[in-house]
């Protein structure tokens, strides 16, 4: 059983790894892509560790103590990361997608960027703060 | 464009969602890491928390539209991998199932939270 489109060589996801054809669009796309597969494993994993709640308190409690540990702390950060690259970045591609704001796309993803970088500092800050 | 056309509801869905994530997810992000006390909630918090009903209503939503969207996500990442329409067809039913699976599991998972506060209130009450 066949499932490729025959007229398809190359898969589409290959250009990802193209560095020629990393421009800026190209750039929004991978950043989208790459923290999609992230955010979608750490979905599972995180609905996995909330089994232990289920366990009750001698289950879940010590994973907690594990968890407030700072270099757990900084899994948190890199998932903050994430979740903004892809969803300041999600929310332009809706926009363009609804015809919003399409000639200015880039300055809209740069712009966005840095907004998420400086929402990630202070998301850093307090979450290292308590 | 065949393709285009197939997956066009998929990518009008996946917009709305991620739209709504935005509040659901800053909400959750909030309460889960920025609000309770020494970062992250422990049991006899989690109990506290998610005896309030809009809590328990906004949590099953936010389980529903980032599963929704998660599934959308990895469609459009399978079909980019150049499927044939019966290949797609097949993805599309897996991430139904899949994603249909995953919101009946945190259902259970928050009935069974729930339920478990609701006993330990009774039995600590005077």
């Amino acid at each position: 059983m066949n499932l490729y489109r025959p007229d398809l060589k190359r898969f589409r996801f290959l250009r990802w790894f193209d560095f020629r054809s990393w421009r800026l669009g190209m750039i929004a796309y991978i950043l989208n892509r790459v923290t999609a597969i992230g955010l979608v494993l750490y979905l599972y994993i995180h609905l996995a560790v909330l089994t232990m709640l289920a366990q009750g308190p001698s289950s879940w409690d010590p994973f907690i103590r594990i968890a407030r540990a700072p270099w757990f702390l900084a899994l948190d950060v890199l998932l903050l990361a994430g979740m903004l690259i892809h969803g300041l970045n999600g929310l332009r591609i809706a926009l363009t997608g609804f015809g919003i704001g399409v000639r200015g796309q880039k300055p809209l993803f740069v712009a966005l960027m840095i907004v998420a970088a400086v929402a990630l500092i202070a998301g850093a800050l307090k979450i290292f703060a308590g | 464009m065949q393709n285009r056309k197939r997956s066009g509801w998929g990518w009008f869905w996946q917009s709305v969602t991620g739209v709504a994530l935005i509040g659901l997810l800053g909400l959750h992000m909030v309460a889960h890491h920025f609000v309770a006390a020494g970062g992250l909630r422990d049991y006899q918090q989690v109990i506290e928390y998610l005896s309030n009903p809009l809590i328990v209503v906004t949590e099953i939503a936010f389980l529903i539209v980032v599963t929704i969207h998660a599934m959308l996500g990895v469609r459009a990442l399978l079909f980019d991998l150049g499927l044939t329409a019966r290949a797609e067809r097949m993805v599309t039913a897996l991430v139904i199932g899949v994603g249909a699976l995953t919101i009946l599991f945190g259902f259970w998972l928050t009935y069974t939270v729930t339920m478990q506060g609701s006993m330990l209130t009774a039995l600590l009450a005077p």
